[in-house]
């Protein structure tokens, strides 16, 4: 009888009591509740942006996205065509990344491997300064001085391209504005933005090689660059490919410098010597000042996709990274 | 083995000197390229500073705004909204932010644990634009108004992976014997957590505040919708209104957050944008003071985390 | 089962999160009780036009002094998002130099907009030719101007150019014409396309306070943020051309240029010929109290001219202390001498006295909580 009793004591009420006295059960409750906001609020953003945007994909449909840059973004008329900024969005994260992704690597090689140990420190940090100046201070630096002194004579040099065949030469019709303000600036200006994210992503890269690959690589011979370019680049490729496309997530979604260098126009020739919106700009100068109903729908599918771009990207970064861990498995890491 | 195998077959005398050469040719590169990415870093502080320094005196930090034509003035409300909003986008952003990077460090492999970094991820990559036009829709539109406490969330919202991420990486480097010891002595999980592991990963927690607190000070396009502006923001006016009227300090923080807010790179935005030589040469202003104050918090985490190394290593 | 869930999880966190924004929300709303107004205890908050925002910024300056009770917060949006601002009810007043549409007014109910200053629009240039203290004005006329802005005119050397200014033409370059327009929705632009509409019937790109620009199509045309981005973006530019406010041209030494109005004579904008522009449309007033003046039919009066506005909700402000401060505010801003001086100065145009009666009578007529509000 006696037995029992105590049996009975120590049911869920007892065993509830004790562990919520301890504390243990709410500690878990709290953490495991805020874990779950965090993905709430990644849900949320995206239900809002689907909701808000719902009379916008019912009225304008599959023409929202018609891929022609001689589109019409009109509020006065009520139509609403988005190619222009998704294509300036792409076109000007492009030439970033084709721009910063060379520089960046060769920045990571030097302080990873040659940089001499008493500059790595600093220079480390002049790089990581770079990303730490603010969007628009970058923008007020280009419109007075990076677009006139750099940007303006890049252009003027680079205007002659226009007699390539094709695509390539509708890309550098000229002339490009005095003052610089372009597809090529703001591409330029994010080249220098995406630099530090590239850069030390790869260089923590390259230093997590161990150094027994660069002892195979120099016992058999091999020059230092020969080491770096056949051995601890390919090695730690999957890395450096998740750092490229953390980089083109930033400049994808950079709004303030690209908004004050890129000339703000709906232009039709795509050429980068031509001012033009991406969908961050229009977003930051017309969402405030919508027209009508629709043009805040609009604005708010643009929205819409550039996140679902930027969440394109995060599985395309995590697809690819699984992907050459897989093929060279001796590096789980990533 | 045959990226080895092919090394030794190129390694022909032939080759020699002109590998010798591509070596050294690649290698300069590499340090001319660092040389070059450093030239805008310099060229921007330095030219800020040339714009910059010449108009910041004392009534620049004291003053508020005064209208066009007027000379003078001051971005006192910009200094104060900054304050603010960095303070409210802490409060939001770091109990929840060090909470779920407990639940991270400690179940990494459950399902939850995956959606967790998968969203923190995905979050981390959300244009800082979008979350502006996320908290319009869910807080300024119901609100019926902009306000610093809309603004203060979308920064928030900003800072959160950063915390999560910092503060995770952080409480992974605490030594297994230390929660194991805790736990041993028959110290409660939370416990364990609160008083032991959190204390030790401490320093390093709040380098990762600092640097996300940086970058989200430098912050414009989350806040165009939220806390869209006010040049005539004055705390001070505010609390001492307040005590005239014997309101609670809760009224009074009420009135301070609930009112659209400035801050100093919006301030910068819109001054910049002015054909106003005055307001031209303050934007220049505005800029070496948000520049001084990002940097400065930024090298004083970096050294932060310099000694700790040190301090661990000797 | 899931989606139900996860649902149900965002309904409780948007709710608690709509919890908290009420809690904060209704502090200052007891705070502002009628018994306690404390100096700067009473904010209002307006937004829109950055046409008048020099002017809202001087009143915001001056006015504490006549009433220490008032704060005024009033930031340059753009008159879409004043009028957006107003429709939702984010704040107190919107400043627009648009006026509605009959959707607006279906959506803000009870909005009534008050008409307080004038402004013209001008067009500057950038010619490095022309020497502005010694050569007399570029010349345009309306449809030259339409012409520049759908394209079809594309180079300052064209002849349609030329014959409006025999005096300078040996100037004028072979260099094509740079369009600079508003790249954020403006009222402004509303004016300036409502004249072009009025100008030619060639202008086919409609008109409204954010367009398609047919210029920026051709690769020639570019947007500035706001007045100011418009007037940096013009005197940058060489061989640019774009509209701005009278104000802004004035203060910034821009030079504009002259046009050829309706009835044929060449007449420059000043505070005169834009005021004439509102005497001959005094009776064109809708209930509303808005007004379209551009193309003005008077021997003096300047073509591409607008009111701004300021656009509260005459009816159903509940908060009657607030009511009471704001319409005290436009009572002064109307007919304070000192507060219409500020305006001037900046280069706004004052009302005419016929449209300043118009305008009080309205406004004798605000209620708040059905009761009368008097100034």
């Amino acid at each position: 009888m006696k037995n029992t009793s105590v049996l009975k004591r120590n049911t869920w009420r007892e065993r509830l009591n004790r562990s919520t006295r301890h504390g243990d059960i709410p500690w878990s409750l709290l953490v495991g509740a805020m874990a779950i906001l965090v993905l709430v609020v990644v849900l949320a953003i995206a239900w809002m942006l689907w909701t808000e945007s719902a009379d916008a994909r019912a009225k304008i449909g599959w023409d929202f996205f018609r891929p022609t840059l001689d589109a019409t973004w009109n509020p006065a008329k009520d139509i609403y065509q988005a190619w222009p900024f998704i294509y300036g969005t792409l076109i000007t994260s492009l030439v970033a990344i084709i721009l910063a992704v060379p520089i960046s690597i060769g920045i990571a090689v030097f302080l990873a491997e040659l940089c001499p140990e008493r500059l790595r420190l600093p220079l480390n940090w002049m790089i990581e300064m770079l990303a730490a100046i603010p969007s628009v201070v970058y923008g007020l630096w280009g419109i007075f001085v990076f677009l006139p002194v750099v940007v303006a004579p890049i252009g003027k040099f680079l205007a002659p391209l226009s007699s390539l065949p094709s695509f390539a030469g509708t890309l550098f019709t000229g002339p490009i504005s005095e003052d610089g303000t372009s597809r090529l600036a703001a591409g330029l200006i994010l080249t220098i933005m995406i630099i530090p994210t590239i850069t030390a992503i790869s260089r923590d890269v390259l230093l997590a090689i161990p150094d027994t690959q660069r002892e195979a690589a120099m016992g058999l011979g091999s020059t230092r660059w020969e080491m770096i370019w056949q051995v601890l680049l390919p090695y730690g490729l999957s890395g450096i490919l998740g750092a490229i496309i953390l980089g083109l997530g930033r400049a994808l979604g950079e709004t303030m410098a690209v908004t004050m260098v890129m000339g703000n126009a709906n232009e039709a020739t795509g050429s980068l010597l031509k001012a033009g919106y991406t969908m961050a700009s229009l977003l930051a100068l017309q969402f405030k000042e919508a027209v009508t109903p629709l043009h805040t729908d609009a604005m708010i599918e643009l929205g819409l996709t550039l996140f679902a771009i930027t969440l394109i990207l995060n599985l395309l970064a995590r697809f690819l990274v699984w992907q050459v861990a897989r093929r060279t498995p001796q590096e789980a890491r990533a | 083995m045959t990226r080895f195998q092919q090394l030794i077959a190129k390694n022909g005398a032939r080759h020699r000197r002109h590998r010798r050469i591509v070596n050294g040719v690649m290698l300069s590169l590499t340090g001319l390229l660092t040389l070059m990415a450093l030239v805008p870093l310099f060229w921007i502080i330095g030219y800020v500073i040339y714009r910059g320094a010449p108009v910041l005196n004392l009534n620049f930090f004291t003053q508020l705004a005064r209208p066009i034509g007027m000379r003078g003035g001051g971005v006192l409300f910009a200094i104060e909204g900054t304050a603010v909003l960095a303070i409210l986008a802490c409060l939001f952003a770091i109990p929840p932010g060090v909470l779920a990077a407990f639940y991270a460090a400690r179940n990494p492999n459950t399902p939850l644990g995956i959606a967790l970094r998968f969203s923190t991820d995905v979050l981390a990559g959300v244009p800082s634009i979008v979350m502006g036009l996320f908290i319009y829709g869910l807080v300024v539109v119901p609100m019926k108004h902009f306000s610093g406490f809309a603004g203060g969330l979308a920064l928030s919202i900003l800072m959160l992976p950063t915390i999560i991420r910092t503060t995770e990486e952080m409480l992974k480097l605490v030594p297994h014997t230390l929660r194991e010891g805790s736990l041993g002595l028959g110290a409660p999980e939370w416990k364990t957590n609160l008083s032991v592991v959190f204390p030790a990963a401490l320093d390093g927690i709040i380098t990762g505040f600092l640097l996300a607190i940086a970058r989200a000070t430098g912050e414009t396009a989350p806040l165009l919708f939220t806390a869209l502006g006010n040049e005539r923001f004055d705390i001070g006016a505010i609390i001492q209104s307040g005590i005239q009227a014997h309101q609670s300090i809760f009224a009074v923080i009420g009135r301070i957050i609930n009112q659209p807010i400035d801050s100093l790179p919006l301030t910068l935005w819109t001054y910049a944008m002015q054909p106003y030589q005055e307001r031209i040469d303050q934007s220049w202003g505005v800029a070496l003071v948000l520049m001084i104050f990002v940097l400065l918090i930024e090298i004083v985490a970096r050294m932060w985390i310099e000694a700790r190394k040190r301090a661990l290593q000797g | 089962m899931f989606k139900f869930t996860r649902a149900f999880v965002f309904v409780a966190v948007a709710f608690s999160f709509l919890l908290a924004a009420c809690g904060t929300a209704s502090t200052p709303a007891a705070a502002g009780a009628p018994a306690t107004q404390a100096p700067g205890s009473v904010t209002l908050t307006g937004t829109g036009s950055t046409f008048q925002f020099p002017a809202e910024q001087a009143y915001a300056e001056f006015f504490p002094a006549v009433d220490p009770s008032v704060v005024i917060n009033y930031t340059g949006t753009g008159s879409g998002a004043g009028k957006k601002a107003i429709i939702d009810g984010t704040v107190d007043f919107a400043g627009s130099d648009a006026v509605l549409n009959p959707d607006e007014i279906t959506a803000g109910k009870d909005l009534q907009i008050y008409p307080f200053l004038a402004g013209a629009t001008v067009m500057a240039y950038n010619l490095p030719s022309l020497d502005p203290k010694n050569d007399p004005k570029l010349i345009l006329d309306g449809k030259t101007l339409a012409d520049i802005y759908m394209g079809k005119i594309t180079m300052w050397n064209d002849p349609a150019i030329l014959a409006l200014n025999p005096k300078i033409a040996s100037k004028l370059p072979a260099q094509p014409i740079f369009t600079v327009h508003r790249a954020d929705g403006s009222g402004t632009t509303e004016i300036f396309t409502n004249a072009l509409t009025a100008f030619s019937s060639d202008w086919t790109a409609g008109h409204g306070t954010v367009i398609d620009w047919p210029t920026d199509k051709a690769g020639t045309g570019k947007g500035g943020n706001g007045n100011p981005g418009v007037t940096a973006e013009i005197a940058k530019n060489q061989y640019s051309l774009g509209y701005v406010e009278y104000a802004y041209a004035v203060q910034n030494n821009l030079p504009f240029a002259q046009m050829v109005n309706k009835a044929g004579n060449v007449v420059t904008a000043s505070p005169d010929s834009t005021k004439a522009a509102m005497t001959d449309f005094a009776n064109a007033f809708t209930p509303q109290l808005t007004a379209v003046i551009v193309d003005a039919p008077g021997a003096q009066s300047w073509p591409i001219a607008g009111y701004t506005y300021i656009i509260i909700h005459q009816t159903s402000m509940t908060d009657c202390v607030k009511a009471q401060k704001l319409v005290e505010y436009i009572h002064w801003i109307l007919t304070n001498p000192a507060a219409i001086k500020y305006a001037t100065d900046l280069g706004f145009i004052p009302l005419p006295d016929a449209v300043q009666q118009k305008v009080l009578g309205t406004l004798s007529q605000v209620t708040c909580n059905g009761q009368p509000v008097h100034w």
